[in-house]
């Protein structure tokens, strides 16, 4: 279990719906080892999301427990969360969610000015260059294409170099061109820092990049095929 | 029904089930805009109505003949009591009343038998009279002044050095509205007790009355005809009960015309707010409108659903105001009806319930064209594009809101009938207005420029990009809260000002006196007496009597002058053989100069009347009409409450003519006592005016007049706190998405907190230091231009407009970022997937 940076064990879900409590997820384990890369697929309202957003402490389990990089997710404070992730976790998402008010690089610095980082203008650049938008340090999201904003988002993500990239449909707002060089430009980055990566995705061809595929169903693990 | 109204109902049916949640803030805005001019309207109209309704009481007759400083001779008594049923007299003076040692100034009516005419004296106790007992005669004494006094029925005092037995309270008279007696309360007495007095020799400073009632079948218009032509060029002032005070009358009128203007400043502080409503509402529409364009819709279709929904919202949020405003006028009926020396009966009138739904329904009509130009302007495929509509909204719109801008601006000098004021509080906020939206970019141009100070500084980068960046949120503060921050600052700033003249510059070089009816045969001696006091340091005189300024180059003097303040109603005027000002302009007469009737004028005064030098003056004094011609200008300064006069004639033109003396009396506080007791008994003919209380009253006046305006600009406030937590209130959403994604990224909430409280704090900061330079600029204009009073910036209520300011922004940021940082992020961005 040494390589064991995420752990789910028994997790649950339940939310309050509209017509009353709703079980998102039904008892889902999982362990997922260092630079090990995961698909997760299944269905629309399966639970995938929920799954992930659980891994990155953005949401609590109802029950069971999950852990990251040996810490018991549950057991901390919402502030602590954030600090946890600031240094162990970058998320993309399917809708970017860059800061509109903020130029590409002021995004990408971010996370590395909350955590402290000193050269953080620096290495926002840096970064920004490596995922090919030096060019664009200086525009707003609302000035940049789909993709252009997707790949500050993942610049954003991978800047603080995290242990574990989480990945919520990052190319679901994409068209086919943009979503596949940011779908290349995630593996190739990841396997370049050796960052373990949790991918949720309905593209078969994407989960077929993956080291492993779970797919879920109704709150559930239905199948977990390990593909490497 | 048409297409468009059908259209409509479907959209409003659709819509209220969400309880009109988008229109809150429209309706909030146009709600306390609306109740704020309604009030205002509303009280007004009960003391219009009151003046017109009580006015033979309050004027003590049909009609009134007045003289200044003298008595209607025989002949003209005569004259008045032919065309009467029934006469009284009154005569009014300044005295001192005094009690052993102590001496205070009272304001005298010495009354006939048949007074009042008209209503009714409330003493107590009630039966009491005035008639002579003992040999001494009665006197009614206002209970204030009475317990000041510690009199009582039945105790005695002087009045002018003449013995009066105090026999009731006098509680209220039915021939006042209260501002006669602003410097020193009543006492009442006989005539008959002052006749062969000092107090009505010639020259003492009185007003005489003579109110009557109308015979049977006269009519006021033809008899102000002939008692025009009877007594011309005799220094008659004529009133009747059409207008009993015209004085209240211009009171009110200025007052609620500012306080109406300051309820528009608040109406167009709401419209900021209804425009970014009905923005928010045709955005959110969007789909709606595509589809309708899609299907074929006209853009005047699609205007006129639109417009027929506002319209509806527009009547809710009209009668909402009225019911408001009439409520609460209503509910404070009787406090307002206490608060005014008149009776007044505070009801409903449809008149500036009217205006009040005019204003309103101009205000909503002036701030939606635009969102609705640009709603027409778009076409159906950019509509189906998310964000915004913004932009050109087309000439249409341009032109039309320059028309109701137009009309909004007349109706505005309507219904305050003055044009001047309306253009300039409306020019001034429009002014502001454009000046704060200005800033607002302003804002975020500097937070743009300081941005590289954030680097590395989360909190002050998310705050700097958050005012600096698209759309940033400077502006939307600047408008909502600025504006009312700016009244209220400009408020604060005048008001401070006149205080501090009052209390502190004017008392430094101003008289602790004004000494009137100084027989000249008592001058030297008076003179000798003061200056053997200690503490008394100067003391100054001059002859007086009293005049009125009737003709200018032999024109009716209000032909020329207009309603200049030089030729309303009698002025000083005096006589002196050396100028006391400096001269700006002409010649001095010269020593013993005995040939035409020369003048100088004060010469702010006269420019402002447009007099120059060999220009003709006509003054009535005691009935006798003096022409001189202006051959110097001085220099008065009024501001220092010492002697001036705007009008002084060469000796000769006034030789003969009786008269008093007036002096000021500078003096130690510790010597006013000494120089009381020294004219109470000595001189008792003499009245002191005691300038420090005098400026007390003032300042009391002004108090109450502050806090109606307070009042009204607090209006102005809470449209803008409206706005402003509407604005907060609409950006929860993009907030919540924010915390949401900087706790994604490691941001713990107080860093969040702190980021979210530090911009809305610099944007409150800007908007209150906006409103202090607006502020200083009023209070400057009013006091240094207006009033030619020094003026220094107020720093503590600016301060306190800063510390709102931010403390307003903060407040609202802070109470709608709670929620959205309770949230889980991963719930929130759910959502916004």
């Amino acid at each position: 279990m040494a390589d064991t940076v995420l752990s789910v064990a028994d997790a649950r879900l339940v939310l309050d719906g509209g017509a009353g409590p709703v079980e998102i997820l039904r008892g889902i384990t999982l362990n997922i080892n260092r630079s090990e890369s995961v698909g997760l697929v299944g269905p629309s309202g399966s639970g995938k999301s929920s799954l992930l957003m659980l891994m990155g402490g953005l949401e609590r389990a109802s029950d069971g427990r999950v852990t990251a990089l040996g810490e018991d997710l549950g057991a901390l404070s919402e502030d602590a969360l954030a600090r946890f992730r600031r240094g162990a976790m970058g998320i993309v998402f399917q809708s970017f969610h860059l800061v509109p008010t903020m130029t590409a690089r002021e995004n990408v610095a971010l996370p590395l000015e909350i955590a402290g980082a000193p050269d953080a203008w620096e290495r926002a650049g840096a970064e920004l260059e490596t995922v090919g938008l030096g060019h664009r340090a200086g525009h707003y999201p609302a000035e940049m294409s789909g993709g252009e904003q997707q790949r500050t988002a993942l610049a954003r993500a991978l800047v603080t170099r995290p242990a574990i990239l989480l990945a919520d449909e990052p190319t679901g707002n994409l068209d086919q061109a943009n979503g596949a060089a940011v779908m290349d430009l995630m593996f190739r980055l990841r396997t370049e820092y050796g960052t373990t990566l949790i991918l949720v995705t309905h593209a078969p061809e994407l989960a077929a990049r993956c080291d492993r595929v779970v797919r879920i169903e109704d709150g559930r693990i239905a199948a977990d095929e390990d593909r490497a | 029904m048409s297409l468009a109204l059908r259209i409509a109902l479907r959209e409003m049916r659709a819509g209220l089930r969400g309880g009109l949640r988008g229109f809150r803030v429209f309706l909030l805005c146009l709600m306390l805009g609306v109740a704020a001019i309604a009030a205002v309207g509303l009280v007004r109209e009960a003391i219009r109505q009151g003046l017109a309704e009580q006015g033979a009481t309050l004027l003590g007759g049909d009609a009134q003949y007045g003289f200044t400083y003298r008595r209607a001779t025989d002949a003209e008594r005569g004259w008045i009591a032919s065309h009467a049923a029934r006469v009284s007299e009154t005569i009014t003076m300044r005295s001192m009343i005094g009690v052993g040692d102590a001496f205070t100034l009272t304001q005298i009516k010495a009354v006939d038998a048949a007074y009042p005419l008209n209503g009714r004296l409330v003493l107590d106790p009630p039966d009491a009279v005035l008639d002579e007992k003992k040999g001494v005669p009665g006197a009614f004494v206002d209970g204030v002044l009475a317990d000041r006094l510690g009199l009582v029925p039945g105790a005695r005092f002087t009045l002018g050095g003449k013995t009066f037995e105090m026999r009731a309270r006098l509680l209220s008279e039915p021939d006042s509205t209260g501002r006669d007696t602003l410097f020193g309360p009543r006492t009442l007495v006989s005539l008959s007790a002052l006749e062969g007095t000092p107090m009505l020799a010639p020259g003492s400073l009185f007003d005489s009355a003579y109110r009557v009632q109308l015979r049977p079948g006269d009519d006021l218009v033809t008899l102000k005809r002939q008692a025009a032509a009877q007594f011309h060029g005799t220094g008659m002032n004529w009133t009747d009960s059409r207008r009993p005070s015209p004085g209240t009358e211009r009171f009110t009128d200025q007052l609620s015309a500012f306080l109406v203007l300051v309820g528009l400043a608040g109406l167009a502080v709401g419209g900021s707010g209804m425009s970014s409503a009905t923005s928010a509402w045709i955005s959110s529409k969007a789909e709606t409108i595509a589809t309708l364009r899609a299907l074929g819709a006209s853009a005047g279709l699609v205007r006129r659903v639109f417009a027929v929904q506002l319209g509806v919202l527009t009547v809710l949020g009209i009668a909402l105001g009225l019911l408001l405003g009439a409520g609460l006028v209503m509910a404070a009926a009787p406090q307002i009806a206490g608060a005014l020396p008149f009776p007044v009966a505070v009801g409903l009138s449809v008149r500036p319930l009217a205006s009040a739904a005019l204003f309103g329904a101009l205000t909503v009509v002036l701030f939606t064209l635009w969102p609705l130009g640009r709603m027409t302007r778009i076409g159906a495929a950019r509509l189906y594009r998310p964000g915004r509509a913004g932009g050109w909204p087309g000439w249409g719109a341009v032109v039309s809101s320059a028309v109701v801008l137009i009309v909004l601006a007349g109706a505005a000098c309507a219904e305050t009938g003055r044009t001047g004021l309306s253009l300039a509080v409306l020019g001034g906020v429009a002014a502001a207005l454009v000046l704060l939206a200005l800033m607002g970019r302003g804002i975020g141009a500097l937070a743009r420029r300081l941005r590289p100070l954030g680097r590395g500084r989360p909190v002050l980068h998310l705050a700097l990009a958050a005012l600096g960046g698209p759309g940033g949120e400077g502006r939307a503060v600047m408008i909502s809260l600025g504006l009312g921050l700016t009244v209220l600052s400009s408020i604060g700033q005048i008001e401070a000002g006149l205080r501090s003249a009052i209390r502190n510059d004017l008392p430094a070089v101003a008289p602790a006196f004004f000494l009137i009816d100084i027989l000249p045969d008592d001058r030297a001696a008076l003179l000798d007496r003061l200056a053997a006091l200690p503490g008394v340091t100067r003391t100054e005189t001059a002859p007086m009597l009293r005049g009125v300024i009737d003709r200018i180059n032999g024109r009716p003097a209000r032909e020329v002058g207009g309603d200049h303040w030089v030729l309303r109603g009698d002025r000083g005027v005096t006589f002196a053989e050396t100028p006391r000002e400096k001269l700006t302009a002409g010649s001095w007469w010269p020593a013993g100069y005995d040939g035409p009737p020369q003048a100088s004028f004060a010469a702010k005064e006269g420019a402002e009347l447009g007099l120059k030098l060999g220009d003709r003056i006509g003054v009535n004094i005691l009935g006798r009409e003096i022409e001189a011609t202006i051959t110097s200008f001085r220099d008065v300064d009024f501001s220092t409450a010492g002697i001036g006069f705007v009008l002084t004639l060469d000796p000769a033109a006034l030789a003969g003519a009786p008269h008093t003396e007036i002096a000021t009396v500078y003096a130690t506080p510790a010597a006013e006592a000494p120089v009381l007791r020294l004219i109470g008994h000595d001189f008792p003919n003499v009245t002191a005016i005691g300038v420090r209380g005098a400026l007390e009253r003032v300042g009391e006046a002004l108090a109450s007049v502050s806090k109606a305006v307070l009042l009204a600009a607090s209006v102005t406030l809470a449209v803008g706190f409206v706005v402003l937590i509407g604005a907060a209130a609409g950006g929860e959403g993009a907030r919540a998405r924010e915390a949401a994604v900087l706790r994604s990224l490691g941001a713990t909430r107080a860093t969040v907190l702190a980021s979210f409280a530090l911009r809305a704090a610099l944007a409150g900061a800007v908007a209150g230091i906006v409103a202090v330079a607006g502020g200083v600029l009023a209070g400057w204009a009013v006091m240094d231009r207006v009033m030619n009073l020094p003026y220094s910036i107020a720093w503590g209520p600016a301060f306190a407009i800063v510390v709102a300011g931010v403390g307003a922004v903060v407040l609202a940021q802070i109470a709608f970022a709670l929620r959205p940082l309770g949230l889980r992020p991963a719930r929130v961005l759910r959502e916004a997937e």
